[in-house]
C-alpha cells in the first residue's frame, strides 16, 4: 500500500476555510487524547475553557483584553510573512512601541488638554518605535542579506532587556519615583487621564467593554487588506512574496520593498505596544514577569499562520486565541498549570501546518500497484477532496 | 551492431502512467535489443521522458509489464534500477555542483568501495581517468562540477552510468547542450558503447540526429507508441508524419528582403559579470534594426543569458551602454528597460518570467500594472478586461483569468509570457530559448509571433541553443562564445556556425 | 594568574559554550541534510526539563542517574524533533513556521513550562550534578588548569562529538550521502539515496543533541529548573551554525566565543567593572555580538561559495510534474 500526494487541478475557494477549521478541530481532538493520557477529563476541561473565554459574565471583556494585542501582533506577522519576510520580532517591536508610546503619553498627557491629540500622538509614537526596531532587521536583510529571522529574534531579547532596564534598573523618565509604592516595587509612571485610551461598553452579557485599541486593530486590518489587494505596492509585494526572480524581472525594487514591509510590520506591532500602555496598563510595564512573559509577539505568529495571513481572518483568529489565552489565565491553578495554553497553541499550529498540504494536494492511497506483470486495478482514490 | 537477438535487453508492454489531468504513457509497447542504439522519437510532451523515468525507477507505472533480458522487473526506486544495470543521462543533470567529479561518481555506490565506511578519494580518481580515456570523455576527477562547462558536465553524467556498469544506457536529449562537433563525438561514443554489447536508448525530438545514430526508431505521439521502424528503412518525412501526424510548416525567413530599418537597439561595448563574480559578457557590440530578427547561437553558459539580462535591465553592466531609439537606457533597472520599450521573454518561464502561484490576470499585467492604476490604486476592472482580451487573442487555454498560473501547460505558459510582452508593443523584443520544451504546434505559434513582431517593426533578438530554430528564423546570425559575440559571414553555413560555437574562426 | 579575568572568562566560556556547541552540532547535522529546524530553543528546554526530572526521580548512584538523565534528555529532544520532521518532510509544511511552532509548543510558555510545574521541579536543586573530573591538583595548573582540566565530562564528550561529526561528514560514505541530500536531493535520489530517510535520521539526531544541550544547562551549569532557563541559547546555536560555515570545528570556536560573552556579565559584576550603563550593556552583549557576526558573515558569503547547503529549507518532491 502506498500513499501519494497529487497536485490538485483546481482549488475550490471553500477549501481555504474548511481546512484551517478542520485543523483546529483536529487539534482539540489530539489535545483531548493527551489530556486523557495524563488523567484530565478533556470534555469538562474544554467546557470550562470556553466558558471562561466567551460565555461567563465579563469573559468577553477579558477576552478582548488579550485579543487586542494578539490582533496587532497577528496583523504584524501576517503583513510580513505573506511576503516571505519572517519577522519574528513582533515581540520586541511591541515593547519598543510601548516605550515610545508611553513616553508620548506621559509628555503629551501633561502638556495638552485634548485627549484625541494625546492618543494620536501615542499611536504615532508607537508606530515610530516599532517600525524603527523592525527596520534594523530590515536594513540588515536588504543590504547585507542577513537572515531577518535571527536578527529580529535576537532583537526581541535586547528589547526585553531595555524594557526591564528602564523600569527596574534605572531612574528613567518612565519610572515612577514618587510615592510609597515606588519604594517597594519598581513601576512605571501612570499615564495622565488625558492620555488614557477610551472604552465603549456594549449592553450585552452584563456589559462588554470594548477598548479603543480593538477598534484601531480593525481599522489597521482594513488598511492592510486594501494595501495588499488594491494598490500598486501590494501588487509588487505579492509578486515578491511569490517569486523573487519574477519580482526583479517585473521591476520591483526589492530592497525598498523589504524595508517597506518590515517597517509596516513593525509599525503595526508598535501600535500594539502603545495600546498595551494606553488601553490596559496605563503605565509602562517593565516587569520581567509581566508583559514579557505573555508572549504576545510569538502567539501573533500562530494567529497569522492559522489565518493564512488574511487580515480579516487574523482578527477572527486573534479573538479566538485571545479567548483561549484569557481562559488559561483565569483558570490557572493546579488543574491548569501554566504552559497548557502554549501546548494547545502549539498543537493547533502543528495541525494547521499539517493540513495545509490538503489545500493544494489530494491524498491517494494505492492498493498493490502494477507490480510483477499483472495489470493493476485502477487505484482506489481515498481522496480528501 | 543490432542483431535480431532472441531475448531483448529491454521489454516494456502495455505500460501506462497517469498524472492528474493527463495520460503521459498510454499502453506503450517498447523493446530494445542488446548492442543496439534505439531511438525514442517524439515531440515535446509525447511521453518520452516519462517512459524513461519509469525504466529508471523514478516513477512507478500504473499498468504494464517490464522485463530486462527476459526477467520481469518492477523497480520501486532508482537504486533498484541502477543495481539492475540501467543508467540514465538526464536532460537536466543530476549532479551535486559543490562536489568533485569523483565524489559524484561514487555517490550511493554500494559495490566494492561502498562496503567500507570511509571514502578513498585517490582510488576513484584513477578509475575516472581510465574510463574517460577509454570512451573519449576526458574530465579531471578532482574538478568541482560548478567549475566545468556544460559539455564537460554531461561527460560526467555519462561516466556516472558507465562507472555503475550500466548495460542499458538512456540518453535524454543529449545534444541540446553540445556544439555540432561535440555532438559528433558523442555519437562516436554511443556507437562504441553499443559495439560493446550495451543497449543505448537515445531520446530525441530531432530527426537528423535520430537518423544519424540509431539502428531502430520508436515514435511516440501523445503518450502512445505509434510504430517501431528500422532507421535504414525510414525517411525524415515518414518519421515526421508519425511524430506529428501532419506536415509541419517550418517557418522560415527565406525570401524576405534585407531590412533597411533604422537601428533600434544599440549595444556598445557592453561588459557584465556573472553570478559568481566572473566576467560573463565581454565587450559586446551589437545593433539590431527595426523589423530585423538577429539570432544569437551558442551553447548554454557562454554568457547569452547574462547578455539578455543586461540589456533587459535585470543585470547591471560594468561598462558600456545600451540605447533604444537613440536614447540611453539605464542598465540594471528592469523598470527603465520596460519603459524604454524593451520586452524580454526569458528562458526560465516559470521561475523568472512568471509569478507561479498568482492568477493569470496578474501575470499578464506583471510589468504594466504601474500604468494600469489611478494614483496608488490599481484599476482591477481594467486589468481583468485586458486579461480576458489577451486570453482570447492569444488562445491561451485556461480556466479563466483567475486561474493559478502554474497550472497551465508549458505551451500555454509561454503564451502568457508572449501575450504580455507583445501587448506592450515593444520596440525591442528579446526572446531567449522561447520554444524549449514546447510541442510542435506551440513551437509554430511562437515562431509566427516572433515574425509578426518583426513585421510590426520591432527589433527582435533571438537567443537560442537550437540551431534549427536559428537557421529558420534569422535575418542575421551571430555566435556567442565565452562572452564574446562574433558575426557569422554565411548565415546558412552550419559548419561555420558550429565552428564559431566551439570558439574557432574560419581559416 | 588563574584568578585573572581572562582565565576565568575563558574557563567559564568553555562551560557556558558547551550547550551551545551540542545544540549547534545537532542543528548542523539537520541542516546538512537540508532541514532547517528553528525549534532548537524548544527542544533544549524539553531536554532540560526532562533531564532534570530524571535526576530528581531516579534513585541510584550519581553515575547512573546522570547517564539516565542524558539519555532521557536526548530522547525528549528527538521526540520533539520528530514532530517537525514529520510535518516538513512527509507533509511538506513550511520549515520556518513549523520550527517556530515547535518552539512555541515546547518552549517557555508551553510544554516545558507545563512539565516543570506539573512535576514540581522548581523547588529544589538538582540531586546530582556534573562536576569536574580531574583532580584538584591538575585544576590548579596555570592557565590550562581551569580552562581545560576544570571541566565536567559533558565538555569532554562534546570535544569527541566535534571530532566524530567532522570525520563523519568528510570521510565516510553516509557523510557524503547526507551532504548530497542537502545540496541536491534530486541527484541523491537518482543515485538511490533515500532523501526521506536521511532527513528524518539527521533531524532526529539533531533533536537529540539539542536535548542533551538543554540538560547540560540544568545539570551542569545552573543545576536547577527555572522556566525558560535557556534564555535564547537555542537561537544563538542556530546562528552559530551559520558562522561556522556549517563546519563542526568552527562550531567549537564560535561556541566558546559566545560562551565567553555570556560569562562576561556576571564576572564583570563580581569585580565591579562597569562597561557602559550597568548591566544592560553586558547582558545584551551576546545578542548584539551575534547579530554583528551574522551581518559580517552574510554579506561575505553572498559572494563566496562557502554557503549553506543549497537545498536547505526546501521540501523535496520526487514525482512533481
Amino acid at each position: 500500500m502506498r500513499v501519494t500526494f497529487e497536485r490538485r487541478l483546481s482549488q475550490p475557494w471553500w477549501l481555504s476555510v474548511v481546512v484551517p477549521v478542520g485543523a483546529v478541530i483536529l487539534a482539540f481532538v489530539i489535545a483531548g487524547i493527551l489530556f486523557l493520557a495524563t488523567g484530565i477529563d478533556p470534555l469538562s476541561t474544554y467546557r470550562e475553557l470556553f466558558n471562561a473565554a466567551f460565555f461567563q459574565t465579563g469573559s468577553l471583556s477579558q477576552t478582548l483584553i488579550t485579543a487586542t494585542p494578539l490582533a496587532f501582533t497577528g496583523l504584524a506577522a501576517a503583513a510580513a510573512f505573506r511576503m516571505k519576510l519572517y519577522n519574528i520580532g513582533a515581540e520586541g517591536q511591541m515593547y519598543m512601541g510601548a516605550i515610545f508610546g508611553s513616553a508620548a503619553g506621559l509628555y503629551l498627557g501633561s502638556h495638552v488638554s485634548s485627549s484625541a491629540f494625546a492618543i494620536a500622538g501615542m499611536i504615532v509614537a508607537g508606530i515610530a518605535g516599532g517600525a524603527a526596531w523592525a527596520l534594523i532587521s530590515g536594513v540588515l536583510k536588504a543590504f547585507f542579506s542577513t537572515s531577518e529571522i535571527l536578527t529580529s529574534l535576537l532583537l526581541n531579547y535586547v528589547a526585553g532587556l531595555i524594557l526591564t532596564y528602564l523600569i527596574f534598573e534605572s531612574e528613567s523618565y518612565w519610572r515612577q519615583t514618587k510615592g510609597f509604592n515606588a519604594t517597594v516595587f519598581p513601576t512605571g509612571k501612570q499615564l495622565p487621564k488625558v492620555a488614557q485610551w477610551p472604552t465603549w461598553t456594549i449592553n450585552l452579557q452584563g456589559g462588554i467593554v470594548v477598548p479603543f485599541g480593538a477598534i484601531v486593530a480593525v481599522i489597521v486590518a482594513v488598511i492592510l487588506w486594501l494595501l495588499y489587494s488594491r494598490t500598486r505596492f501590494g501588487f509588487g509585494a505579492q509578486v515578491l512574496g511569490d517569486s523573487e526572480r519574477a519580482a526583479r524581472y517585473s521591476g520591483v525594487r526589492v530592497r525598498r520593498k523589504i524595508l517597506a514591509v518590515m517597517g509596516l510590520s513593525g509599525a503595526i506591532a508598535g501600535i500594539g505596544g502603545a495600546s498595551q500602555v494606553g488601553d490596559f496598563a496605563h503605565a509602562l510595564d517593565g516587569d520581567p514577569n509581566g508583559l514579557q512573559k505573555l508572549g504576545y509577539g510569538y502567539t501573533g505568529i500562530v494567529v497569522a499562520a492559522l489565518a493564512r495571513y488574511n487580515p480579516f481572518a487574523t482578527l477572527l483568529v486573534a479573538f479566538l486565541l485571545g479567548g483561549l489565552q484569557n481562559a488559561g489565565n483565569t483558570l490557572q491553578g493546579p488543574n491548569f498549570p501554566a504552559g497548557l495554553v502554549g501546548v494547545l497553541q502549539g498543537i493547533i499550529l502543528f495541525c494547521a501546518l499539517g493540513c495545509e498540504l490538503l489545500v493544494r494536494y489530494r491524498v491517494r492511497i494505492h492498493r498493490k500497484a502494477a507490480a510483477k506483470g499483472t495489470a493493476a486495478p485502477a487505484p482506489a482514490p481515498k481522496a480528501a477532496s | 551492431m543490432a542483431t535480431d537477438a532472441a531475448v531483448p535487453a529491454v521489454s516494456m508492454r502495455g505500460v501506462t502512467k497517469r498524472f492528474p489531468g493527463v495520460v503521459a504513457n498510454d499502453k506503450v509497447d517498447f523493446e530494445a535489443a542488446p548492442g543496439e542504439v534505439h531511438a525514442l522519437l517524439g515531440e515535446n510532451g509525447a511521453g518520452k521522458s516519462t517512459l524513461s523515468n519509469i525504466l529508471t525507477g523514478l516513477y512507478q507505472p500504473d499498468e504494464g509489464r517490464i522485463e530486462l533480458y527476459g526477467e520481469p522487473v518492477a523497480f520501486a526506486s532508482p537504486r533498484e534500477a541502477i543495481d539492475a544495470g540501467v543508467g540514465m543521462v538526464h536532460q537536466h543533470f543530476r549532479l551535486v555542483s559543490r562536489f568533485t567529479v569523483a565524489e559524484n561518481l561514487v555517490l550511493g555506490d554500494r559495490r566494492g568501495a561502498g562496503r567500507y565506511f570511509h571514502i578513498d578519494p585517490s582510488a576513484i580518481a584513477t578509475q575516472v581517468r581510465e574510463l574517460g580515456a577509454r570512451y573519449s570523455l576526458p574530465v579531471d576527477p578532482r574538478a568541482r562540477i560548478w567549475q566545468l562547462s556544460v559539455g564537460e558536465q554531461q561527460r560526467v553524467e555519462i561516466l556516472k552510468a558507465l562507472y555503475q556498469e550500466a548495460r542499458i544506457l538512456i540518453l535524454d536529449e543529449p545534444t541540446a547542450v553540445l556544439t555540432p562537433d561535440e555532438a559528433d563525438t558523442l555519437f562516436v561514443t554511443v556507437r562504441q558503447m553499443a559495439e560493446e554489447g550495451r543497449t543505448v536508448i537515445f531520446i530525441s525530438h530531432k530527426l537528423h540526429e535520430v537518423m544519424a545514430v540509431s539502428d531502430r526508431v520508436t515514435v511516440l505521439r501523445a503518450g502512445k507508441a505509434l510504430a517501431t521502424v528500422r532507421t535504414a528503412d525510414a525517411t525524415p518525412e515518414s518519421l515526421t508524419e508519425l511524430m506529428v501526424g501532419r506536415e509541419i510548416e517550418t517557418a522560415t525567413r527565406q525570401g524576405r528582403a534585407q531590412p533597411e530599418g533604422v537601428p533600434v537597439l544599440e549595444v556598445e561595448d557592453l561588459w557584465a559579470d556573472g553570478d559568481r563574480g566572473t566576467v560573463a559578457v565581454r565587450g559586446v557590440t551589437l545593433t539590431v534594426h527595426a523589423g530585423e530578427i538577429a539570432a544569437i547561437a551558442g551553447v548554454a553558459g557562454n554568457g547569452q543569458r547574462e547578455l539578455a539580462e543586461a540589456i533587459a535591465g535585470l543585470r547591471p553592466s560594468t561598462k558600456g551602454m545600451v540605447r533604444v531609439n537613440g536614447r540611453p537606457v539605464h542598465t540594471g533597472d528592469a523598470q527603465a528597460a520596460f519603459e524604454a520599450g524593451i520586452g524580454y521573454v526569458p528562458e526560465d518561464r516559470l521561475g523568472t518570467g512568471l509569478s507561479p502561484t498568482l492568477p493569470i490576470a496578474m501575470n499578464l499585467s506583471l510589468k504594466s500594472y504601474r500604468h494600469e492604476s489611478v494614483g496608488p490604486f490599481l484599476r482591477l476592472h481594467l486589468m481583468r478586461h485586458k486579461a480576458e482580451d489577451e486570453i482570447r487573442i492569444f488562445e491561451i487555454k485556461c480556466a479563466g483569468p483567475d486561474q493559478e498560473t502554474d497550472e497551465l501547460s508549458g505551451g500555454n505558459l509561454q503564451k502568457v509570457v508572449i501575450a504580455r510582452e507583445f501587448s506592450a508593443h515593444p520596440s525591442v523584443l528579446i526572446a531567449a530559448s522561447p520554444t524549449r520544451g514546447l510541442d510542435v504546434a506551440a513551437v509554430e505559434q511562437v515562431h509566427s509571433y516572433l515574425m509578426q513582431a518583426a513585421e510590426e517593426g520591432a527589433a527582435v533578438l533571438l537567443i537560442s541553443e537550437d540551431l534549427d530554430e536559428i537557421l529558420a528564423l534569422n535575418d542575421r546570425v551571430l555566435v556567442m562564445y565565452e562572452g564574446t559575440l562574433t558575426a557569422v559571414e554565411d548565415r546558412e553555413s552550419v559548419s561555420e556556425i558550429g565552428l564559431r560555437m566551439a570558439g574557432g574562426t574560419p581559416g | 594568574m588563574n584568578n585573572s579575568l581572562l582565565v576565568v572568562i575563558l574557563a567559564s566560556g568553555v562551560a557556558y559554550g558547551t550547550p551551545l556547541l551540542y545544540a549547534a552540532l545537532g542543528e548542523l547535522l539537520a541542516e546538512r541534510s537540508g532541514v532547517l529546524n528553528l525549534g532548537v530553543e524548544g527542544m533544549m528546554l524539553g531536554g532540560a526539563v526532562m533531564g532534570f526530572w530524571t535526576v530528581q526521580r531516579v534513585h541510584a548512584n550519581t553515575g547512573v542517574a546522570l547517564t539516565a538523565a542524558i539519555v532521557v534528555a536526548a530522547l525528549m529532544g528527538a521526540a520533539l524533533a520528530s514532530i517537525h520532521a514529520f510535518l516538513v518532510i512527509t507533509l511538506r509544511a513550511s520549515q520556518i513556521v513549523s520550527g517556530l511552532a515547535l518552539t512555541i509548543f515546547a518552549g517557555a510558555v508551553g510544554l516545558s513550562s507545563y512539565l516543570g510545574n506539573d512535576l514540581n521541579l522548581a523547588d529544589s536543586p538538582a540531586a546530582h550534578t556534573f562536576n569536574a573530573v580531574f583532580p584538584k591538583s591538575m585544576q590548579n595548573w596555570p592557565i590550562v588548569g581551569p580552562i581545560i582540566f576544570g571541566q565536567n565530562v559533558l565538555v569532554y564528550v562534546s570535544w569527541l562529538c566535534v571530532v566524530l561529526v567532522s570525520l563523519y561528514l568528510s570521510r565516510t560514505r553516509p557523510g557524503l550521502n547526507v551532504r548530497a541530500v542537502g545540496e541536491s536531493p534530486a541527484a541523491a535520489d537518482t543515485m538511490g539515496i533515500s532523501v526521506t530517510r536521511y532527513r528524518y535520521a539527521h533531524t532526529l539526531v539533531g533533536g537529540a543533541f539539542a536535548g542533551v544541550a538543554g540538560a547540560t544547562i540544568t545539570l551542569a551549569i545552573t543545576p536547577q529548573w527555572v522556566n525558560g532557563i535557556t534564555g535564547g541559547a537555542g537561537w544563538i546555536a542556530i546562528a552559530l551554525v551559520i558562522f561556522a560555515f556549517w563546519r563542526p570545528e568552527l562550531c567549537l570556536v564560535g561556541a566558546y566565543f559566545f560562551g565567553s560573552l555570556q560569562a562576561l556579565a556576571p564576572q564583570l559584576q563580581a569585580r565591579n567593572i562597569h562597561l557602559g550603563p550597568t548591566v544592560l550593556w553586558t547582558n545584551a552583549l551576546p545578542y548584539v555580538m551575534t547579530i554583528v557576526v551574522l551581518v559580517i558573515v552574510s554579506s561575505g558569503t553572498a559572494k563566496s561559495r562557502l554557503g549553506a547547503p543549497e537545498a536547505l529549507g526546501v521540501a523535496y518532491v520526487r514525482e512533481e510534474r
